[in-house]
């Protein structure tokens, strides 16, 4: 027989590998199938997270959006009755964007420059700084800083020095407490203080100015009802006062919520009534003592309803002039869409915070999870190694480089990660979904960021892959370098 | 039971053959638990090509870690070995794997079959180690089936055969890569009287047909009546070595033939 060179022994095709790895898992599928399960459930706990609070933080725009647009009602009735205060002023112009209608108004008013204005938003913006963080404090530690001064109070009481003393004190003692200004800085801002006041208080006169104009057109009516009007001649009135009152879009969308509120009060009013109330009583079966607003905006839902209810409107003398069963049935929907906002705001007050809108007790409660799966992981790919000793060993007593074993098994958890996470990734993001529709409702569809809650799913499965692979490096390791001699063991 | 010792004439008859495993001063002891404990203490064989060698010994004996030396399975605290002139200690993890490939062909007591492959697949997967391609391998694997008698049943898996038929794939699985030597571990000790005697059959045509060396480690005393030589191993130690010829053994005829 011929003599044979020794040579390298040349690597096995990965597509080999790969054919012998899977024939492996599919015999011992019951088993495989527990270790998918592990990661199934980190990975869909994970993903269930995450979708969870992608689809939070959208919400929480969606919503902050929708209800900004339908507060401008009770923005404009405000501004055309008040010149507002000192703090509210301050408040406004830091936070309005400089490309808004509010800021060039505000400018307008102030009859300042493009420089000077930007300065003034700057200064507002520190003194906002301020008061939020006196705002953030407890009592007992506001008291012991500034005692009992509020708004711009403060900013009078800091510039004298023995309070700033008390301040400083009060604050490098409160150890809790960061102060995230310089002295400088502040004090700066404390300088500029009697200007901005001034500045303030033209602000405050050329408002006042403006609404008195106002107020001599309104001819005994109020604002409210002049601004159901607002897409008209009373828009012009309000321009020529001084405001900017944008005709396009800001004006019909005053008019259109102005008339709402009207006709909102209008039949919460004329509940007040006899024929109306009984009509409600008999439709909740209950006393007409017993009637209240929520019933009544309860049953407008229905057009049949509020059919009947313009009937007795009209049986009780009330003029129903404008008022159709179908606006009844608009509006008590306008209703239920803002109490769904109201409480889309409030459950999502939370999010948007940290990595992935994420908190930092989730992103604990995360690790410590994904920590469990890959322990899971490498029991089960140890328990896998143990049971295969013989399998192994003949593979090496065949031939096997210590390689391909240990490519084989990284490759079993690798195609086990994946399907796991395939599988968690769905069932995270379906359950999350699920979850957030019933707590929302549908009428927050169109927030839902499908692109975003891909993306997570595709993070998912690699996370639970990497997870897999690394998990199984350990026991791979050890089954690669079992000595080929156990394949001679009997068992 | 006429007796040789070792070195005798049967080795000068043997001297102008070619060597394929040759022990020199093979000593091998472990560490348990604190102990040294020595299971081999110096072994000096040359086994020769072409030649079906039984190896005998009860067990604690050292057959064991005999096997796994000559087999390159793991390597000896003192002394070396050559197989086919090449001192395994020497080699790289990589030159070991290609030797266990090439060389040497494993047949287990318990078969070792890879429970999720088919028979076919089985017998060709040193041959994917080896790097033969795959038509090449699946043609030379039905031939290897076929001679071990096998051949319609190439895509059954283990659990679907029989212990005999299983250890008649393991032998066409070692003759997949045409070895020099084949190493076998008690190949009947499993196996009942009958199937055991097929087995020794292939064994024995293998070796005569295709001069295979043939290394055997056995209880089983009809192996005495097919092989060349017979060795007896008795605490780590040569105890004889002797030609067939020189030993008479009386073995009772298998049942039913």
């Amino acid at each position: 027989m011929k003599s044979i060179n020794i040579a390298d022994q040349p690597w096995l095709s990965m597509r080999r590998t790969i054919s012998i790895t899977v024939d492996g898992i599919r015999y011992r599928l019951f088993r495989a199938s527990v270790t998918v399960a592990v990661i199934v459930v980190a990975v869909a706990f994970l993903m269930n997270i995450l979708a969870e609070s992608l689809i939070k933080r959208s919400v929480a725009s969606n919503t902050r959006e929708r209800i900004d647009t339908s507060r401008v009602i009770y923005n404009w009735s405000a501004k055309l009755s008040s010149p507002g205060s000192q703090e509210s002023i301050i408040i406004e112009v830091a936070n309005c964007s400089p490309d808004s209608d509010l800021y060039r108004e505000t400018q307008r008013f102030a009859a300042m420059n493009d420089e000077d204005m930007a300065a003034f938003q700057t200064h507002a913006q520190k003194i906002v700084f301020i008061f939020d963080f006196f705002n953030s404090l407890d009592y007992a530690k506001r008291r012991a800083m500034i005692h009992t001064a509020s708004g711009l109070e403060i900013l009078n009481r800091l510039r004298s020095p023995e309070n700033m003393e008390q301040f400083k004190l009060a604050l490098s003692r409160i150890r809790s407490v960061h102060f995230d200004m310089s002295y400088d800085e502040l004090d700066a801002v404390l300088a500029k203080g009697p200007e901005i006041r001034k500045q303030i208080g033209t602000i405050i006169t050329a408002r006042r100015k403006a609404i008195a104009v106002i107020n001599k057109t309104l001819k005994g009516k109020t604002v409210l009802e002049k601004l159901a009007t607002a897409d008209g001649p009373f828009g012009d009135t309000i321009r020529q006062a001084g405001f900017i009152f944008d005709a396009d879009q800001t004006a019909p969308l005053v008019a259109d919520q102005a008339q709402r509120l009207l006709d909102i009060l209008a039949l919460e009013e004329s509940m007040e009534e006899r024929p109306t109330r009984q009509l409600i009583a008999q439709q909740a079966n209950i006393l007409p003592a017993d009637v209240n607003v929520m019933m009544m905006w309860k049953y407008l839902d229905g057009k049949r309803f509020a059919t009947r209810y313009l009937e007795k409107m009209q049986e009780a003398g009330i003029t129903t002039e404008g008022l159709a069963p179908e606006r009844l049935v608009d509006l008590a929907q306008g209703r239920k869409e803002n109490a769904a906002l109201l409480r889309a705001e409030r459950l999502t007050l939370d999010a948007g915070k940290g990595v992935l809108g994420l908190g930092e007790r989730l992103g604990w409660l995360l690790f410590v999870s994904m920590l469990v799966c890959g322990i899971g992981i490498t029991n089960a790919m140890m328990m896998a190694v143990t049971e295969r000793f013989n399998e192994i060993a003949t593979l090496k007593c065949l031939g096997a480089l210590d390689g391909f074993i240990m490519i084989m098994f990284v490759l079993e958890s690798c195609f086990m990660g994946i399907v796991g996470g395939i599988i968690g990734a769905i069932l995270g993001g379906v359950i999350g979904l699920g979850r957030m529709l019933a707590a929302f409702g549908v009428n927050f569809l169109g927030a839902i960021p499908i692109g975003d809650i891909i993306v997570g799913m595709l993070m998912s499965v690699l996370l639970g892959t990497i997870l897999a692979a690394v998990a199984a490096v350990l026991p791979s390791f050890k089954a690669a370098r079992l000595a080929p001699m156990e394949a001679m063991r009997v068992e | 039971m006429a007796e040789t010792t070792p070195q005798s004439d049967a080795a000068q008859k043997n001297a102008d053959r070619r060597i394929i495993i040759r022990t020199v001063g093979l000593k091998k002891s472990y560490l348990m638990k604190g102990v040294l404990t020595e299971a081999l203490r110096g072994m000096d064989i040359e086994i020769f090509q072409g030649e079906f060698i039984s190896v005998m010994g009860p067990s604690g004996s050292g057959k064991s870690t005999f096997f796994n030396m000559i087999g390159a399975l793991d390597s000896p605290s003192v002394g070396r070995v050559f197989i086919d002139e090449v001192d395994v200690a020497q080699l790289t993890a990589e030159e070991l794997a290609y030797l266990r490939c090439h060389k040497i062909g494993y047949i287990f007591q318990s078969y070792n079959l890879i429970k999720y492959m088919t028979a076919l697949e089985n017998v060709t997967t040193p041959m994917a180690f080896g790097g033969v391609m795959p038509d090449e391998a699946r043609s030379r694997g039905m031939g290897l089936l076929d001679l071990v008698g096998l051949k319609e049943r190439w895509h059954h898996r283990p659990i679907e055969m029989s212990g005999g038929q299983q250890q008649r794939v393991a032998i066409a699985r070692s003759l997949s890569n045409n070895p020099s030597v084949l190493l076998c571990d008690e190949p009947t000790a499993n196996l009942d009287l009958h199937t055991g005697q097929e087995i020794l059959e292939i064994l024995q045509r293998l070796n005569k047909e295709k001069g295979v060396t043939v290394i055997c480690a056995t209880h089983d005393h009809r192996m005495m009546n097919i092989c060349d030589r017979l060795m007896w191993i008795r605490d780590g130690k040569i105890d004889r070595i002797a030609d067939r010829s020189d030993v008479h053994i009386e073995v009772g005829g298998i049942d039913g033939h």
